[in-house]
């Protein structure tokens, strides 16, 4: 994690909280601290125990153990409509019998705020997020992505310390959660909030925030920032969740001071080296014959049409098995050559693989330090 | 993890939980439990001597032994189920002809439209039906003019005329979950049914009518219930003869007095018509609450 | 079988023609009953003499018109008053039953609830008969041993109402549950994220949420009452409502001014029954 910073400028932080239903542990002993200001993301598939998380800090439900602090105070014991957090739900729940203005209108109605100071407060923030005309309307007479704004612009309007959002894009379109994404990046940085964003789509997490937790079985795995996690994931569970990869079955075949030599039940045989992968155990302890799985990004792949020196640890022939077009994306599957699975490679956008075709054959190799090792 | 949802907002404590169920247990004791039980305990009471009472069976044996009163029973029994069984056969046709056959707003007008004449009440119905049976009513006077008979005829006051008024006012207890019950059957199910070979009779036997069933029973069971308890149509379409039950019991209790007597017809009846809901239930396999919510 | 399965004209040309007679034999008995109450002549019945309006307008016997015949002008305002309290004590025990059967749990709540459901499945000749003994025994055993005499407790229309009330709430219950099962919970969250109290949230989203709910099951109370009889004919007392003051002229033998008061009642509850289901039109879902 982060160095500490002083705590007062933490505006939200755990402290080994634990929450449990019957038998499951829903969340084991999670401490954190967001800095103000920050984007903050909590990736993790479903179930891992990231809503449980998030509700917990807004106060509708309540941790077995730990302490959770908004601006260095305690907030267990403040019911949730006290709680200086506002949340943006999962499906928005703006207010279906309430037009817009009242929608973003309802919080400061509760805070008995002056009517006229609420009238200008509310078109003030309809302007930020941009529909300065729309608060007339119902909630139904607006687009997906205007409802977004209006759940946002209901929780901003109260000055909240920490802005809770619970997958809020998970119901949009492609399309539109492709620019909603930037757009909330952008209303973040507008309204120097500080953000905790949960959700179990990559690219969201890595896109928007600062900081991202990785959260697995109600722990975090860990927390980083984007690039971080994506060149250099903690665990194996990282490496697999985050970004996409080559995976294999390993063992260690021979070892010296540089790295490891690895042989895949798949029948590759490949250099790696030290200290790049898993950081929970200690590298040094792995002997010959210690079992690992190994994780190889498509990018990390060079690759060259017909028979070509790469000049890199790990080179192999093979042929193309098919060709996956998908723009900027496009992959290659290859099978190398005496090796029974086929390896994900990214296609250069180069003219030389224009033409590229199933059955040619190529050159790939890697070199030992994007081979990351983790214990199984 | 929507198992955890709104945990903390439902178990709002336990004194809003008391305040919401004190007016239902008051309600369900007052008003449902002990009224029956009360009704229990009348039946089986004997007046000995005036303000005097004896525990006895005598009401029962009563019904037993008196033909008149077993017969009406048994009679209002088969006659109820028959009118459920016709009232079924009537409402199917029509109630797949609105959920599957058209569609918009045509379909909601068909809809409303079944609906608009169980909005007034039963004995404006029932007196329709008078009008239109009598002997110098509507259909005796076409029959006399087209010829076919030449002086009037008398159709109420008889065993028809008394279904058809109870098939009648039982419609649209039918018809409202049978749509219900169909408007949910996906019509590609009908669509992959027929295309994997199965006739108009088989995709109906083997699709159609299971995924119908809970609006069957429900219609069914409602249907009964209110045909078995009914009092207007029968007195007013089937005049003095028509022995239904529950007249036997308005006799009791209002006309002759004897409420020991008329509270063991009530409870008869009672049982009657919970053991026939209880084995249409247990013949179609559903539940209670399911069919009812 | 459905539009998409092709079938012959002949069935379909059959098929339509039932459902046709089938909705003339819905409409006939109440079009004949409103044909003739425009009739001009002593009896509900042929021949036809003549359009009148007497059998609303008429003033004195024997064409004496239902806005001028007391008896049956008195008992529409009993009925009114009737209804208007069991729709009351009916909504106000339904909203609470939805609230505790949608949101709490607790040992016993499959048992209350198929309990709830009973009154459905009483005949309401025989629920009227039990309450009124019960309601008896209660009086009698008052009087006999304390010497009151509770008058509310003897047939009358505080037991009409009650009587009524005892099965029409679980209709009611089941309007109100039906929408509040459909609720999404995260509004009421948001709104306590928000900052709004527990009782605010219940008076600004939850109630507002049902109350196209509960006017519609406040219509359905209504017109349930209003039309009532047999739970009524065993409960009543001197003062008749209009289902049993009609009843009793209908055995006696009447004159079209049954047929004009049910004219009356069609118009009511046709535009009661076309508000409540324009209240209960889903709007904005």
């Amino acid at each position: 994690m982060q160095a500490q910073s002083s705590l007062k400028e933490m505006d939200l932080e755990c402290r080994g909280v634990t929450k449990t239903f019957g038998d499951f542990t829903a969340v084991e002993d999670i401490s954190f601290a967001i800095p103000r200001g920050s984007f903050f993301s909590i990736l993790g598939p479903s179930g891992c125990g990231k809503t449980t998380l998030l509700r917990m800090l807004a106060g509708f439900q309540s941790p077995d153990s730990g302490d959770i602090l908004i601006k260095g105070r305690s907030v267990l014991n403040t019911p949730p409509n006290r709680r200086p957090v506002n949340m943006v739900f999962q499906h928005l729940a703006l207010f279906p019998n309430m037009t817009v203005a009242e929608n973003v209108a309802y919080g400061l109605k509760r805070r008995n705020v002056d009517k006229h100071e609420i009238k200008t407060r509310v078109a003030d923030m309809l302007s930020r997020v941009g529909l300065p005309d729309a608060g007339g309307k119902q909630v139904s007479q607006l687009s997906g992505g205007q409802k977004q704004r209006i759940a946002i612009a209901r929780c901003l309007v109260l000055n909240p310390d920490v802005l809770l959002l619970d997958e809020p894009l998970g119901a949009l379109d492609l399309k539109l959660r492709e620019q909603m994404k930037v757009e909330l990046k952008q209303l973040q940085e507008k309204f120097a909030a500080t953000f905790i964003y949960i959700t179990h789509d990559q690219s969201e997490a890595l896109v928007m925030s600062d900081q991202v937790a990785v959260m697995n079985h109600g722990r975090f795995e860990q927390v980083g920032t984007p690039q971080a996690l994506y060149y250099e994931p903690a665990t194996r569970f990282v490496a697999g969740f985050v970004g996409e990869s080559n995976r294999w079955q390993a063992s260690i075949s021979a070892r010296d001071e540089r790295g490891f030599r690895l042989q895949t039940e798949a029948g590759l045989s490949m250099q790696a080296d030290r200290e790049i992968g898993d950081k929970s155990a200690s590298q040094n302890d792995w002997g010959v014959g210690k079992s690992l799985e190994l994780f190889l990004r498509p990018e990390s792949i060079s690759v060259a049409p017909g028979h070509q020196a790469l000049g890199t640890e790990n080179a192999y022939q093979g042929h193309v098995e098919s060709v996956l077009f998908d723009g900027a994306r496009s992959q290659l599957l290859v099978r190398i050559e005496g090796a029974l699975d086929l390896l994900n490679v990214s296609l250069p956008q180069t003219a030389e693989f224009r033409s590229i075709r199933k059955g040619d054959s190529v050159s790939v190799g890697w070199s030992s330090a994007q081979v990351q090792c983790y214990e199984v | 993890m929507s198992a955890v949802t709104g945990l903390s907002f439902r178990d709002s404590g336990k004194l809003g939980l008391l305040l919401l169920i004190s007016p239902l247990l008051l309600w369900l004791s007052l008003f449902i439990l002990l009224p029956h039980v009360d009704l229990v305990m009348i039946s089986l009471r004997e007046r000995v001597a005036a303000r005097e009472y004896a525990f006895s069976w005598s009401n029962y044996t009563a019904f037993f032994t008196e033909p008149l009163y077993w017969r009406t029973f048994m009679r209002t029994a088969v006659m109820s189920i028959l009118a459920t069984a016709l009232t079924l056969l009537i409402a199917f046709p029509v109630a797949f002809y609105i959920a599957k056959m058209v569609r918009g707003r045509f379909k909601a007008l068909l809809f409303v439209l079944c609906l608009i004449p169980f909005w007034v009440s039963e004995l404006v119905r029932t007196y329709g039906w008078m009008i239109l049976l009598r002997e110098t009513g509507i259909f005796s006077g076409l029959l006399q003019w087209l010829g076919w008979v030449d002086q009037p005829v008398e159709m109420l006051y008889n065993d028809v005329a008394i279904m058809v008024g109870l098939v009648y006012t039982s419609m649209l207890f039918m018809v409202v979950p049978l749509v219900t019950t169909l408007e949910g059957l996906d019509d590609s199910l009908i669509e992959a049914a027929y295309d994997l070979g199965g006739s108009h009779f088989r995709v109906i036997w083997d699709v159609v009518i299971p995924h119908a069933m809970p609006g069957i029973v429900s219609g069914c069971i409602v249907v009964f219930m209110l045909t078995l308890g009914n009092y207007l149509t029968p007195t007013l379409l089937g005049g003095k003869d028509s022995l239904w039950f529950t007249e036997q019991i308005y006799t009791q209790f209002i006309t002759r007095f004897n409420w020991e007597q008329g509270s063991a017809f009530g409870m008869l009846l009672l049982i009657l018509s919970s053991f026939i809901v209880w084995a249409g239930l247990k013949l179609s396999r559903q539940s209670f609450t399911r069919v009812m919510t | 079988m459905i539009p998409s399965i092709p079938s012959s004209r002949y069935f379909r040309g059959i098929y339509a023609t039932y459902v046709v007679l089938f909705f003339v034999y819905l409409i006939l008995p109440l079009a004949v009953v409103a044909v003739f109450s425009f009739n001009d002549s002593l009896f509900p019945s042929l021949p036809w003499n003549g359009g009148t309006l007497d059998w609303f307008l008429g003033e004195s016997e024997p064409r004496l018109g239902i806005f001028h015949d007391d008896e049956l002008l008195g008992s529409i305002g009993v009925s009114f008053w009737v209804a208007l309290g069991v729709t009351l004590l009916s909504l106000s025990l339904a909203t609470c039953n939805a609230f505790l059967f949608e949101r709490h749990d607790f040992a016993g709540k499959g048992f209350l609830y198929m309990l709830m459901l009973t009154p459905l499945v009483i005949p309401g000749v025989i629920l009227g008969v039990s309450i009124l003994i019960f309601s008896s025994s209660i009086a009698n055993g008052l009087e006999d041993n304390y010497g009151l005499e509770i008058e509310w407790l003897r047939p009358g229309l505080p037991l009409v109402i009650l009587g009524q009330f005892a099965f029409i709430t679980t209709i009611a219950t089941l309007v109100i549950s039906a929408r509040l099962r459909r609720f999404d919970h995260s509004l009421e969250e948001a709104a306590l994220n928000l900052g709004a109290s527990r009782l605010a949230v219940v008076r600004t989203i939850t109630l507002p949420y049902l109350r196209p709910a509960i006017i519609g099951a406040g219509i359905v109370t209504f017109l349930m009452s209003f039309e009532n009889f047999n739970t009524t004919l065993m409960l009543v007392g001197s003062d008749a409502p209009l289902t049993i003051a009609m009843f009793d002229r209908l055995r006696e033998g009447s004159t079209p001014v049954l047929n004009a008061v049910s004219v009356l009642l069609m118009v009511g509850s046709a535009i009661l029954g076309l508000i409540s289901l324009f209240v209960q039109k889903p709007r904005d879902e």
